[in-house]
């Protein structure tokens, strides 16, 4: 549940601070959903979350697209297609995503687990 | 343990941050900063533009004085309607950055030689080419000269305001998709820069001469040879302006040049300067040669065809101006267009505008030359190119009384202390965009005749025509009064007064109005009758398409605008025509293999026109390929001596008038050749390549022209997934230029009539500059398959039609 709802934090603020900030700002909001909202699998929700944003709207921006400029830019990257364009722009946005919740995640002092409690 | 794990993965974070937020060359490929690339919020998904997209309806623009009205129309053609000139430049240098401000750096950058600092040090060589050659030195000469004039300098300071109003409203998302791919932005851009690309015009259509190869021609086979092989004046076709005995003048200055040649063989490593098949065509026909009864006006200048072009189509409407037509990006004005009143249009003069002299050193510190009776010290100028990635180079650069000593023993030459300064008109302080302000806004003859006089280079042949009737042509540049043979070899730099010692006046310039003949046309031919008082030489002169367009225009009354069209777009072969008869007969008594006799069957059904489907298009091209130049002239192609070969159309009459001549017999056979082995040796070699290019494509049975020459209009960058492929006719020598790399870079066919000037053109490509555009290439089909679309010339605003999208442009309060 916590994991879902990292995920989605991550994905909307992304979006919110990506209309105002450069590509990068995507570490801010990952590592900050890392930190307040720590789930079991931290890289992952950032990974998935980034993957997600960068694919979808890119996928949007596509499929409106009047020129098929995302096919020659694969080829430009000796691709066959754009598919695997939208594979790398994912797993290119997921890295970052995921290493910054991953981070965020571990600065947050470990809650201890009751058994550990004095 | 934690916070270990912490600082592990933070550290991760930023270091693929860094890594994916900068450019890296790893080997030598370059990689562009990924994480800023590919990020569709702002990388370069951002430049897909959307289906149906408009420009927003109104952007408020810091200079402007008033509101400017911006029209586009279905091709995304700019109409531009603003209440005062200042604005109108403005409005113009907004829009075109709009849609080519990379390119227009780009080009400057490489002008000026300053690829390397944005490509790395692949681009050195031409930097230094660029920089030795003075390119910017002219630059600086022609920008002093625009700043003295009032009207050249409000344009060209009001155009760069406009750039740089839209350089400073970019973010990294609206940036050029080029500029994500290099990871650089642009700089502002200043007048220079459009200095910078009126030489680089001069570069392309001026920078070609063989004095050095004619200088070593001569020596080694003396004065007869050469003019067997490198003459004058092939004396084939009318001259541009045929008139003797109205040269009413006497002509300046006409004492001798003393022959000095140097006592060694000239041994450099020269770059290819313009490519010898760029060309145009331009012609005007008279009313009494058309079906309307009015003038009708053509031009199509061949250069070498790129993405983003060469060419924006803009009409720009202001007080006391109304024009439209092609303009360069990066200079105000248009280049090649039309008024209300009447239509002008280009081609290259050809003349030879470029002299080398042989500089004598006082001593090997290369400080001080021989001038006259002194010693005069030389100039030098360290160049300090930056190169990305790596550290600066400097390049010293010696100027002298000449221009700048290009080759030495630093850059591409062998010869030890005997340098050459580089003599070109395009050094020279010049005018030229005051001609192009006032042709934008002539009327009649005697605006188009005032405009041209301050035209100095590249030299062009103007064609005119107006709605007054008149047709004319004007031979225009500054040209020094040349003496016999001057030019046409390297000259003693030790004497002042082998330079140029007097031009010729401007009124004394070839010109022609009205002849009797219905028309006049150039196609880059021989200028003039031999009773012109002045000594005239170039690099080479054009042989075959003035020929054919004389011939078309001859014959033809009642010509419509589709006459016109179909004759920018002729295929016909002339070439062809007259040397191909005369080759199949050499293979009457040779043994044919069965790959030969169907390439000889198809050779002799062939009509010599150069269609896209035309096989014998291709075994003809195939087999003039395998003999020019490399089988004919292989003596002249070996070896370090610098030497050129003849001419296209010499070397096909000299294989006609001398088949025995010594130069047939190929070198490296110990028999001795003649015109009609070479020509079946060339034909079997050429039937080979072409059974070899069935075989690599899929075993086809045919091969049609098009498909065989397989022309590109290659993106600046030579990125080929941005690069266009194009099947089409055409070919050099031909009326329809089109080569492999080159052909017509704009096609404009203007009809002048009393009721307005209707107008047609379009150049292979589109407006915008944009591959995610639809208007990237929009008009390469059309152009292929020459459906012209109308040019709208409005005379209002409000005269659009609804699918045209209009921006209003507001001066802002800042």
């Amino acid at each position: 549940m916590k994991f879902l709802l990292q995920l989605i934090v991550i994905f909307v603020l992304a979006y919110v601070l990506e209309l105002f900030f450069p590509w990068y700002v995507i570490v801010v909001a990952a590592f900050f959903a890392g930190y307040v909202v720590r789930s079991g699998a931290n890289f992952l929700a950032g990974f998935l979350a980034i993957a997600s944003l960068w694919a979808l709207k890119a996928w949007m921006i596509d499929s409106q697209a009047s020129t098929d400029l995302s096919t020659r830019v694969a080829r430009i990257f000796t691709l066959q297609d754009n598919t695997l364009l939208f594979v790398m722009t994912a797993v290119v946005g997921g890295l970052v995503g995921g290493f910054a919740a991953l981070s965020g995640a571990l600065l947050k002092p470990a809650k201890k687990k009751w058994y550990e409690k004095r | 343990m934690r916070l270990f794990k912490f600082f592990v993965s933070f550290a991760m974070t930023l270091a693929l941050v860094y890594f994916l937020d900068n450019r890296w060359v790893i080997g030598k490929a370059p990689l562009p900063p990924l994480g800023k690339l590919l990020d569709p919020f702002h990388g370069f998904w951002q430049n897909i533009e959307p289906r149906g997209y408009k420009p927003p309806a109104e952007l408020q623009i810091p200079g402007l004085q008033d509101k400017v009205t911006l029209v586009f129309d279905s091709l995304a053609v700019p109409h531009i309607f603003a209440s005062n000139d200042a604005d109108l430049y403005l409005a113009q240098g907004y829009i075109t950055a709009m849609h080519r401000l990379w390119q227009m750096e780009i080009q400057t950058h490489a002008a000026a030689g300053r690829v390397a600092e944005i490509a790395g040090p692949a681009g050195l060589e031409n930097d230094r080419y660029m920089r030795r050659l003075g390119m910017a030195y002219g630059a600086q000469h022609a920008l002093e000269s625009m700043m003295k004039n009032d009207t050249t300098r409000m344009m060209i300071e009001k155009y760069a305001e406009g750039i740089n109003a839209y350089i400073q409203s970019l973010h990294y998302g609206d940036l050029a998709f080029e500029y994500k791919l290099l990871d650089y932005r642009p700089e502002p851009w200043t007048p220079l820069k459009s200095a910078l690309l009126l030489k680089n015009m001069a570069y392309s259509l001026c920078m070609r001469d063989k004095d050095m190869e004619m200088t070593n021609a001569l020596r080694l086979f003396g004065p007869e040879v050469v003019d067997l092989l490198y003459p004058d004046q092939e004396g084939v076709g009318e001259p541009i302006v045929d008139q003797p005995g109205s040269w009413k003048f006497a002509g300046v200055l006409s004492d001798s040049v003393p022959m000095a040649l140097p006592p060694e063989l000239i041994q450099v490593k020269k770059k290819p300067g313009a490519d010898p098949t760029t060309g145009s065509n331009n012609w005007a026909v008279h009313g009494s040669k058309t079906a309307t009864g009015t003038p009708m006006l053509c031009n199509d200048p061949h250069l070498n065809l790129s993405l983003p072009s060469l060419w924006y189509v803009v009409q720009l409407h202001g007080p006391g101006a109304n024009c439209m037509g092609a303009s360069l990006p990066g200079t105000p004005g248009i280049i090649i267009g039309f008024t209300d009143s009447v239509a002008w249009g280009v081609t290259n003069a050809q003349r030879d505008l470029i002299d080398w002299f042989r500089i004598t050193y006082k001593d090997s510190s290369r400080r001080q030359y021989r001038l006259d009776e002194r010693w005069a010290d030389t100039r030098p100028v360290v160049e300090t190119i930056a190169v990305r990635g790596e550290d600066a180079v400097s390049d010293t650069v010696y100027y002298t009384h000449w221009g700048p000593i290009t080759y030495d023993h630093t850059f591409r030459s062998n010869n030890n202390h005997v340098d050459y300064a580089f003599r070109w008109i395009a050094h020279d302080p010049s005018l030229e965009l005051l001609t192009f302000y006032k042709l934008n806004r002539a009327r009649s003859f005697d605006d188009y005749k005032e405009a041209l006089n301050t035209y100095q280079a590249p030299a062009q042949n103007f064609v005119f025509a107006s709605v007054q009737g008149d047709v004319a042509m004007r031979i225009q540049g500054k040209f020094p009064a040349r003496r016999k043979n001057e030019g046409r070899f390297v000259l003693d730099g030790s004497i002042r007064t082998n330079g140029w010692q007097a031009f010729i006046p401007v009124e004394q310039n070839i010109t022609y109005r009205n002849p009797p003949r219905g028309f006049v046309s150039s196609a880059n031919q021989y200028p003039v009758d031999n009773t012109y008082p002045y000594y005239i030489t170039a690099s080479s002169w054009e042989a075959y398409r003035n020929r054919r367009i004389n011939s078309v225009l001859g014959q033809d009354t009642s010509l419509t605008v589709a006459d016109m069209m179909a004759l920018q777009t002729d295929n016909y072969n002339l070439k062809a025509a007259e040397s191909l008869p005369a080759w199949l007969k050499q293979l009457d008594s040779a043994r044919l293999s069965p790959a030969e006799m169907t390439a000889f069957d198809i050779l002799k059904a062939w009509n010599y026109t150069n269609t896209a489907d035309a096989e014998g298009a291709a075994y003809y091209e195939a087999w003039w390929d395998s003999l020019y130049p490399g089988l004919i002239w292989d003596e002249l192609l070996k070896g370090d001596t610098l030497l050129d070969v003849p001419s296209t159309y010499t070397t096909l009459r000299l294989m006609r008038e001398k088949p025995d001549l010594a130069f047939f017999d190929i070198q490296r056979t110990p028999q001795k050749e003649t015109v009609a082995d070479i020509v079946r040796l060339a034909f079997s070699k050429s039937v080979q390549t072409v059974e070899q290019w069935k075989k690599d494509h899929a075993g086809s049975t045919k091969v049609p022209w098009g498909a065989y020459k397989d022309s590109r209009i290659n993106h600046l960058l030579r990125l080929e997934p941005l690069s266009a492929a194009v099947n089409a006719g055409g070919n050099h020598d031909i009326v329809n230029a089109f080569s492999k790399t080159h052909g017509p870079s704009w096609r404009m066919v203007v009809s002048l009539e009393k009721t307005g000037v209707k107008a047609w053109g379009l150049y292979p490509g589109g407006q915008s500059g944009n591959p995610g555009s639809p208007h990237y290439a929009d008009m390469i089909d059309p152009w292929v398959n020459g459906k012209y679309p109308a040019l709208h010339f409005l005379q209002t605003a409000g005269q659009a039609a609804d699918r045209f999208s209009s921006i209003v442009l507001t001066p802002s309060e800042e």
